[in-house]
């Protein structure tokens, strides 16, 4: 069943993005290029752990300095902002409102590029605090908070004022995302700060990476998928009853995982408990939407051989199926004591915020840059490499990561391996992530070169869209479909 | 007909009429209202069992959520040791070995605070690494561990004012386990120190420090002579036998 757009709708839509032009473009454009500068920063703290000495003299490239930049600058420079410019899209086109004085979220967006930029110096020069994720000095964080907020504000009047009736799958999760984090971050703050218990400040810092994914980055890849899979098939949502119950497991469960990360360290035992089963519970939300969204697209996943928005979508969705598992796997007693201190979680960390959270996004850019610049993605070759690599870069994460944390952990059960050799077994994953830094970093420079092209407004200006298969000019039966 | 680059102006400047516009805006489809079928009994059985899962996870580790158990009687810091490979024949493990993999796995408790690799956090928890308080003798570090520490103190020229919990609740040998894995994996030994703590020694540590009650404060600590050992034999590295 097609239900065709009509004339006022076209007007209507064309309105919208062109409000969205500058601000969105800002967004995502400074988001790449942090990603860009995350990802050499990647390679290069994978490199340290595996060649020690390297630069061994400069203490301005320690392990200890380049690892909390490189996290920064992916967490707050590419993944926020990205997000916000996905937020600030999806909900115009939801709610079929413009946005209002489009050129305040530009300001504000430069405020917060130049707040990443000094906490990235900040940690650079040695003034960091070694909290994961929260690395940058303390009194940056209030900062943070109040500029983020004032980033998102934007989206409430829009969603106060929408003109739908009923309220989509995707307007729930954006909202979610939209008041959990400033949530999330201030509790976090708050509870690492000076005056707060030394054992709490530990566990809060794990908590808050944890509800970073589940609670920001996971709501704003469910709109997305939410919106791109039906939109792409040309169909409604499956089922509404399943997604939304998949947004309600979210609201009421994530906010209790993070703790499981130290089950039988210095908390009760019931805490990390508590997280634990929270962790197994979200699963419910994971097989409420990967079930809700393959049904949606039943029978016409030729269109994943064509449609860049749709594959990296559902490349997304896969590995965030494949995160909450792994994530879930990690605290069965067998196997938790073995991997609580390896490797094994701060893989599952880079599985979630590039596996499952960028490429989700990825696909939304590809979907949204050709309606707000008005010119095609420069070439099709260039999408394939992007994702190609990206997903060859994750799975090799993802396989040396079982393999280092399997090794690992069976190594330690055996006492007539010396000791030594169980710190060996680490070396697969060193290897490991420096490869798929590597691979990634390469798969970013076609996507920042097509997107710079876009940006100047040097894309293609031809009829359809770039299709990964098949070309634009044999593409009659699937336009629209990008 | 106009060309691809006369529409891309139009849409800049946002011409009324629909032909004009964008190709990309026009194919669009619009999104229908969300349907409502049923998924089928294969997610709901999915489901089902993550429930049970999680229920049962939670029941059996939340220890009746009683506030005063940290550890669960049946945790395991890692999976039990095996002397045997599976090949029939026990192989020689040097006992110092096995000992600093033991002392790995009891770390695990303190690498949520000192980190993994020793170096602890700055302004939060000190670092192993480094530590005077590591380097000398095993009077204090067995002090601090059986009690804990409280308030203010120097660490490595750095300051820090918090709170390091007890862990007299671990066994003697656990505790000399770590202590020596600690020393031997973190700290610089003086010479003819092999870093080895035993868990007689131990044993020794609550005796010598039992009618201590709360944790320690650093003036306290700093009331125990820097070098002074806790008294027990020294053992052989290869066997465990005392020498
Ligand atoms: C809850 C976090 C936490 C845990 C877990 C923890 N420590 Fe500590 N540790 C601290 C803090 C905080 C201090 C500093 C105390 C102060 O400021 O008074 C400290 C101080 C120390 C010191 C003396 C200072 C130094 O750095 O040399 C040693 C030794 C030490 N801890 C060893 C251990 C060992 C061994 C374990 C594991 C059995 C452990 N700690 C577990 C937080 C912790």
């Amino acid at each position: 069943m097609t239900v065709q757009a009509t004339d006022e709708d076209i007007r209507e839509r064309a309105s919208i993005d062109r409000s969205m032009r500058f601000p969105v473009l800002f967004f995502f454009t400074s988001a790449a290029a942090w990603l860009f500068v995350a990802t050499i920063l990647g390679f290069f703290s994978a490199l340290k752990l595996r060649v020690p000495g390297l630069w061994e003299e400069c203490q301005f490239l320690g392990y200890g300095r380049v690892f909390p930049m490189h996290m920064i600058a992916l967490v707050y420079g590419w993944a926020l902002q990205a997000g916000i410019g996905v937020m600030l899209w999806l909900m115009a086109r939801l709610t079929r409102r413009e946005l209002k004085y489009g050129m305040g979220v530009v300001v504000i967006g430069h405020v917060w590029n130049a707040l990443v930029a000094v906490a990235v110096i900040c940690i650079w020069s040695g003034f960091g605090r070694s909290i994961p994720l929260l690395d940058f000095p303390g009194w940056m964080a209030p900062l943070f908070a109040m500029v983020y907020m004032a980033m998102v504000v934007w989206v409430i009047p829009m969603f106060k004022t929408r003109r739908e009736a009923s309220i989509y799958i995707s307007e729930y999760y954006l909202v979610g995302a939209a008041l959990w984090f400033p949530w999330v971050f201030i509790t976090a703050g708050i509870l690492i700060s000076k005056e707060a218990a030394p054992t709490m400040a530990a566990g809060a810092g794990s908590w808050f990476v944890s509800n970073l994914i589940y609670f920001w980055m996971a709501p704003i890849a469910l709109a997305v998928a939410y919106y791109i899979v039906p939109k792409i098939a040309d169909r409604p949502i499956y089922s509404y009853g399943w997604a939304k119950m998949g947004f309600w497991i979210l609201a009421l469960f994530a906010g209790w995982t993070g703790f499981q990360r130290y089950y039988g360290g210095p908390y009760p035992a019931w805490i990390p408990a508590v997280s634990g089963a929270a962790v197994v519970f979200v699963l419910l939300a994971v097989v409420a939407t990967i079930s809700n969204l393959a049904m949606t697209l039943r029978g016409k996943t030729k269109l994943w051989e064509i449609s860049p928005s749709l594959r990296f979508t559902a490349m997304g969705m896969f590995f965030f199926a494949v995160y909450a598992c792994l994530s879930a796997v990690s605290i069965i007693p067998m196997v938790q004591p073995a991997l609580q201190f390896s490797f094994f979680l701060s893989g599952l960390d880079v599985l979630a915020i590039y596996g499952f959270f960028s490429m989700t996004v990825f696909g939304a850019m590809y979907f949204i840059v050709p309606r707000i610049t008005g010119c095609e993605w420069p070439s099709a070759a260039s999408i394939r490499n992007h994702f190609w690599y990206s997903t060859y870069g994750i799975i090799t994460l993802i396989v040396c990561l079982l393999i280092a944390g399997l090794a690992q952990g069976g190594n330690l059960s055996r006492p007539n391996i010396p000791f030594s050799t169980s710190f060996m077994n680490s070396t697969c994953w060193v290897v490991g992530a420096c490869i798929a830094w590597l691979l990634i970093a390469v798969s970013n420079l076609w996507f920042f070169y097509q997107l710079a092209l876009m940006f100047v407004g040097k894309g293609r200006k031809s009829e359809g869209p770039t299709l990964i298969h098949g070309g634009h000019d044999n593409a009659e039966g699937a336009a629209g479909t990008a | 007909m106009s060309t691809g680059d006369d529409r891309n102006l139009d849409y800049e400047s946002g011409t009324a009429s629909v032909v004009d516009m964008h190709d990309s805006v026009r194919r669009e489809k619009i999104l229908q209202p969300s349907g409502a079928e049923s998924l089928g009994l294969f997610p709901l059985v999915l489901c089902g069992l993550v429930l049970i899962a999680g229920g049962g996870f939670l029941f059996k580790n939340a220890n009746g959520f009683s506030d005063s158990t940290y550890i669960n009687s049946d945790y395991r810091p890692d999976p039990k040791p095996v002397t045997d490979d599976g090949d029939g024949e026990a192989e020689e493990v040097a006992w110092i070995d096995s000992w600093m993999k033991e002392g790995k796995k009891v770390y695990g408790n303190c690498a949520a605070c000192h980190q993994p690799t020793g170096t602890g956090a700055p302004g939060m928890f000190p670092p192993l690494t480094g530590s005077e308080w590591v380097d000398g003798g095993t009077a204090r570090l067995g002090a601090i561990l059986v009690h804990g520490i409280n308030g203010p103190m120097t660490v490595a020229g750095q300051s820090y004012n918090q709170l390091m919990p007890a862990w007299g609740t671990l066994s003697d040998k656990k505790i000399a386990q770590v202590i020596t894995y600690v020393r031997r994996e973190f700290g610089s030994l003086p010479e003819g120190d092999d870093g080895v703590v035993t868990t007689e020694m131990v044993a020794a540590a609550r005796d010598m420090f039992k009618s201590q009650s709360g944790p320690f404060t650093e003036a306290q600590l700093k009331a125990i002579p820097e070098d002074k050992q806790l008294p027990g034999a020294k053992v052989d590295l290869q066997t465990g036998d005392p020498l």
